[in-house]
């Protein structure tokens, strides 16, 4: 088993390297992206097997060599595949497979081919490497790893010039890669200082010797770590109020965005709450984790409510992705960890799927984002129509679809623990999701031609492609039917994964809970269908006088916030770095020349003593003789 | 391997004389052999080396003036071991990437082998005088680098670093004649002894002098805030082969010596001075971060993310835990390789559009795609991504300062943010956008030189990264044993509580 653990970890970094190291410098090579898409199934295939090992044997635990010994601290590079990490495993492997086949399609006519599946699979890597790894320095390593491919695919189009806000909301690709780097590195300052935190406390990184020693702290340091470690998964889970990057982050080429910054990546976040669940349960932090499942639940309300007016593609699917992490978060700060997982791997499969749909129709309309510009191509583009459709109805949680299980679950919990308020806004975020998912469905796909008057001429996908795409379209459909098996598969140890059941009273309502979400959901559809999909008369026009509203305007500006950290931060930052630049040059190097100055000044005044006069030099003796005398006579005056 | 570190000190002196007798035109190949072969016998020191052996090994004595207990005094431990090897390795690659066009390339090659006997001295003495002697010496050719083959500014600039680090020497100099004479005092007899001196008792208030003389020579050299304007003057005027040696083995000499001097001599005092060495460090690391990121000159921004790296190594030093100190160490290492790089590939571009203004740039990447990638990974060196050896070492020091404070540490970790605001920002502008100026179209991307010069420091940047233990293992053996004697060697049970060798013990 153990070489099958190497060969998941590895098989994407070999595909890399391959991409990497020989054509980095060739035109497109057809070659790069079929061997690194082989390999992205190679370790798929492993992931597989090591599923069904564990499903039987339990754990598999290997440790490949040490890495860093100091003082004390002695973190090895150590992986474990258990319930959890296998199960992410399995969801990284295979979305990125799929996502690497796509990008043979996608990619074709991009100069930078080969450049893009050398990042893709080392992206994949340092994901494998989060999730399998032991320790939290091996986690870290995961984390930065995949923020830099993050940063090389957002940036991917480098070449792209700066725009001004007003023109693109993410300036350029280049600008929205720095943006993502460095907000990450904010919360990745929690995460090293929540890191110290274990390493002073318990005196070890690795999982299992810190989780067993966990009970045994202070609820103070407790509480210290639990916030750490959460700042660490706000960043890179895109949390309220580091939020901004996600939506930028779209710049990057539209697999990045199915893979990176929906599928996997940006589900890190929930998956360390995950991992530290025997952190996040303990009574000393409940605080923490109440804290955590609000913050969800807002941000859940808060991208959805962004979504709903936006007109950009790819941002109503970013900020899609936004809100179903508040989903995945609030359910796992009340305890429901295994639905939060559950949700994460049902989200992983409908989501890419819907971002590769948008990838298609901004390839058949020549990178066209705005919906207001297409609508009708269901004619055009019915296999693509056929996934998005699919996509949305799992993503607002239709009956015997993906989201019915999982997001249902997590809405259920929330009335389960009492949480009234974030089961309330919860549910209305589930009728916000579906309307705005479908918005977008029906502004693409139904309703005028609009595309046809601006010239567009599209077409839909390659056929392997969208055959490619298929595997994703029947998991959206039919994960959540398997969720009792996975239920039994990952809290099979509750140690690693503690159960989480519905109360008895919960269970006897649940029909009705589930009832009214459907019923919300249904409407949000409905609306969406009466507003957007009619033709001729019916057809949607647009409202000037809502659209220049004030509450049009806030939700349009993404409540402001961008620009508050432009004002308020950014310029701020940047001023004070020119203040501090002057004042090094005039202060503080300043008085170093002053002092050098002060010398030579000195000199060149004393100089002139120096006449060459023998009188002058005796009536400077005559003086400095009457002041050696004064000063003889102060001192024995005062002594 | 008799007598390996006296070889090792004078080699490159007595091949730098007679290097005034070999033909011009085969200068600089003379100079790489020379450097070659020093590197060989560095890492033939390497392999000799016990890494068991926590104490000085390869020990040299010869009494000079032996009424006055002044001795050649040599020896090597986990701590200088990589640092020679360092300054061998960046003196070589720096003469290789020298441009055949160099003007007086004699001249050029004699100066840095005799700089690279002073460097390699300083790090080797166990002999106060001795240490002074090279600590000195090693600023006469590096004036003479500036002051010949600088830019336009080059006299002011050299002039000021020459003469702002000698003042602060000689204030270090009276320290340790001080040190010779309580030494004298105690025991009766005299002695520049390194390690006799670690047996010395001091009383806090002597120690509190002491380590303030020592603090005007090690902390000008580091540079320290606010100590540090003469750097960004010498990096600006210098030629690359300057800046390279400058940032990646001089900086070093002022933390080695807080290190080798002022830790284990002045416990009480060092643990003392603490608070007041954090102040001074953490405004290094943000104010020079910030002032970075204001640079429109490639080459500043390197200069002052040199600063700011530099306080990191500094709090490091003074985590006073075996975490910190030895991530310190290896932060000196890293550091050496990565601004080294950096400064070297300021000089490619430089050599090529006769320009370092970021404004002038836009877009390289897409015109010279080997030297954009070459400069992307020390970038995320330079930020401490971890599997880079920028991380380790940034990583232990954080982690080992932790102990000492917590708020510290969350001011020093914001290096991780700040830092690659400025990197990324210098990245932005010079490598990614549109090519902004159409002759820039034209420029030829890396070639055989400069790729040989700098594929070693990337793979030494991946190999570290990923397996630093042959490194870092013998450096945190003589940590270990550092801070040990300095447990021992403390007055005051407070220093005591404060300098933590392992936790196990102390629980």
């Amino acid at each position: 088993m153990e070489s099958l653990v190497y060969i998941a970890l590895f098989a994407p970094f070999v595909g890399s390297l391959f991409a990497g190291l020989f054509f980095a410098r060739s035109p497109k090579t057809h070659l790069v992206g079929i061997v690194a898409s082989g390999l992205l199934a190679v370790s798929f295939i492993a992931s597989a097997t090591l599923a069904i090992h564990v499903a039987n044997y339990g754990p598999v635990h290997v440790t490949m060599m040490d890495w860093i010994s100091a003082g004390d601290l002695s973190i090895p590079f150590g992986f474990v595949v258990d319930q959890i990490s296998v199960t992410m495993m399995v969801v990284v492997t295979l979305v990125s497979t799929i996502v690497h086949i796509y990008s043979t399609g996608y990619m074709n006519h991009d100069k930078g081919y080969n450049r893009f599946f050398a990042y893709l699979s080392a992206f994949v890597f340092a994901m494998m490497i989060l999730v399998m790894s032991d320790n939290f320095a091996g986690l870290f390593i995961g984390w930065e790893g995949v923020g830099v491919c993050s940063w090389l695919l957002i940036g991917f189009w480098y070449h792209k010039e700066d725009k001004t806000f007003e023109e693109n909301p993410s300036i350029s690709p280049s600008w929205a890669a720095n943006e993502a780097f460095i907000m990450n590195r904010i919360a990745d300052l929690g995460m090293l200082v929540g890191i110290f935190l274990i390493y002073w406390n318990i005196g070890s990184l690795q999982y299992d010797v810190v989780f067993a020693a966990m009970p045994n702290l202070a609820d103070g340091i407790l509480v210290a770590i639990a916030i750490a470690l959460f700042i660490g998964a706000m960043g890179k889970s895109a949390q309220f109020p580091l939020h901004t990057w996600l939506t930028d982050a779209m710049e990057g080429p539209t697999p990045v965005s199915a893979l990176i910054h929906a599928a996997t990546m940006v589900t890190a976040g929930v998956f360390l709450i995950i991992r530290a669940n025997p952190l996040y349960s303990l009574d000393a932090v409940a605080g923490v984790s109440m804290f955590i499942a609000a913050l969800g639940a807002f941000v859940a309300f808060y991208a959805a409510s962004m979504a709903l007016n936006a007109r950009d593609i790819k941002r109503i699917v970013a900020l899609s992705t936004l809100s179903q992490l508040g989903y995945m978060f609030a359910a796992a700060g009340l305890g429901a960890y295994w639905i939060a997982l559950f949700h994460l791997a049902a989200h992983a499969f409908f989501k890419a799927l819907l971002f590769l749909g948008a990838g298609n129709v901004m390839h058949a309309m020549d990178d066209e984002l705005d919906i207001f510009k297409m609508g009708g191509m269901k004619k055009v583009m019915m296999g693509s129509y056929i996934y998005m459709g699919i996509a949305s109805f799992a993503l607002a949680g239709l009956p015997i679809m993906a989201g019915f299980y999982s997001k249902d679950a997590i809405i259920e919990t929330a009335f389960n623990d009492g949480s009234f308020i974030i089961w309330g806004i919860l549910v209305i975020t589930a009728g916000m999701t579906a309307f705005y998912s479908f918005r977008q469905v029906f502004f693409t796909f139904h309703g005028e031609e609009r595309y046809k008057a601006l010239g567009f001429h599209p077409h839909d996908m390659y056929k392997y492609v969208l055959v490619a795409m298929a595997p994703l379209a029947i998991l959206a459909i039919s994960v959540g039917w398997f969720m009792k098996d996975f239920q039994a598969f990952i809290t099979s140890n509750s140690a690693i994964m503690p159960d989480y059941v519905m109360s008895d009273a919960t269970h006897h309502i649940a029909w009705a809970l589930g009832l009214l979400v459907i019923v919300v959901a249904v409407t949000g559809i409905i609306i969406a269908y009466k507003k957007y999909a009619g033709k001729g008369a019916n057809a949607w026009k647009r409202d000037e006088e809502f659209e220049a509203s004030f509450i049009y305007k806030l939700v349009e500006n993404q409540y402001y916030v961008p620009k508050f950290y432009d004002d308020f931060i950014v310029q701020p930052y940047t001023i004070a770095s020119k203040k501090f630049w002057e004042i090094d040059k005039a202060v503080v190097d300043g008085s170093v020349d002053l002092i050098g100055k002060m010398f030579y000044k000195s000199g060149d005044v004393s100089r002139g003593m120096q006449t060459g006069s023998l009188s002058a030099y005796l009536n400077w003796m005559g003086i400095g003789a009457m002041l050696l005398i004064v000063a003889a006579a102060i001192t024995a005056f005062i002594g | 391997m008799d007598h390996i570190l006296s070889i090792l000190i004078f080699f490159p002196a007595v091949a730098g004389i007679l290097g005034f007798v070999v033909d011009k035109s085969s200068a600089k190949a003379y100079g790489v052999s020379v450097a070659a072969v020093e590197l060989i016998l560095a890492l033939g020191l390497w392999a000799s080396f016990d890494n068991s052996n926590a104490g000085m090994q390869f020990t040299e004595f010869t009494p000079i003036i032996s009424q006055f207990g002044i001795s050649y005094n040599v020896g090597v431990d986990g701590i200088s071991l990589f640092i020679v090897i360092m300054a061998a390795l960046i003196t070589l690659l720096g003469i290789i990437l020298l441009r055949d066009d160099t003007k007086n390339m004699k001249n050029m090659i004699v100066s840095l082998l005799f700089l690279e006997m002073t460097m390699v001295g300083v790090f080797l003495s166990l002999d106060a005088i001795i240490f002074y002697m090279f600590w000195e010496l090693s600023l006469v050719p590096m004036l003479y680098i500036i002051g010949a083959w600088g830019g336009p500014d080059r006299v002011y600039a050299a002039v000021k670093f020459f003469l702002y680090t000698f003042a602060g020497s000689l204030v270090m100099l009276v320290g340790l004649l001080a040190m010779a004479y309580l030494f004298h005092v105690q025991s009766g007899v005299w002695s520049f002894n390194l390690l006799d001196w670690y047996t010395l008792k001091l009383t806090t208030d002597e120690q509190f002098w002491l380590f303030l003389a020592f603090f005007a020579g090690f902390a000008i050299k580091v540079p320290m805030f606010p100590f540090h304007t003469w750097l960004p003057w010498a990096h600006g005027q210098a030629p690359t082969i300057g800046s390279v040696i400058l940032a990646a083995v001089l900086l070093k000499m002022g933390t080695y010596g807080f290190v080798r001097f002022s830790l284990p001599i002045l416990p009480d005092a060092s643990v003392t001075f603490t608070p007041f060495i954090m102040g001074l460090s953490l405004v290094m690391v943000v104010y020079t971060a910030m002032v970075a990121f204001a640079q429109k000159d490639m080459k500043q921004v390197i200069a002052y993310s040199s600063v700011s790296h530099m306080g990191i190594i500094m709090i490091g030093v003074f985590a006073m835990n075996a975490e910190g100190l030895s991530g310190s160490i290896f932060l000196m290492l890293s550091h050496g390789i990565v601004s080294g790089a950096l400064f070297m590939l300021v000089g490619v571009i430089y050599e090529r559009t006769g320009t370092k203004m970021m404004d002038e740039f836009g877009g390289l990447a897409a015109v010279m795609p080997v030297y954009a990638t070459v400069f992307g990974v020390m970038l995320m060196a330079s930020v401490g991504l971890p599997l880079t050896i920028g991380f380790v070492g940034e990583f232990l020091v954080l982690l080992g300062f932790y102990k000492v404070s917590v708020i510290g540490t969350i001011i020093a970790g914001s290096t991780i943010i700040i830092g690659s605001v400025y990197m990324l920002a210098l990245f932005k502008k010079s490598f990614l956008g549109p090519v902004r100026h159409e002759k820039n179209l034209g420029l030829k991307d890396l070639d055989g030189r400069e790729l040989t010069a700098l594929l070693p420091l990337v793979a030494i940047v991946v190999w570290l990264g990923i397996y630093p233990k042959p490194v870092l293992g013998p450096i945190d053996n003589s940590v270990k044993a550092l801070l040990v004697q300095m447990e021992n060697h403390a007055e005051q049970d407070s220093t005591k509580d404060a300098i933590i060798v392992s936790k196990k013990e102390v629980k």
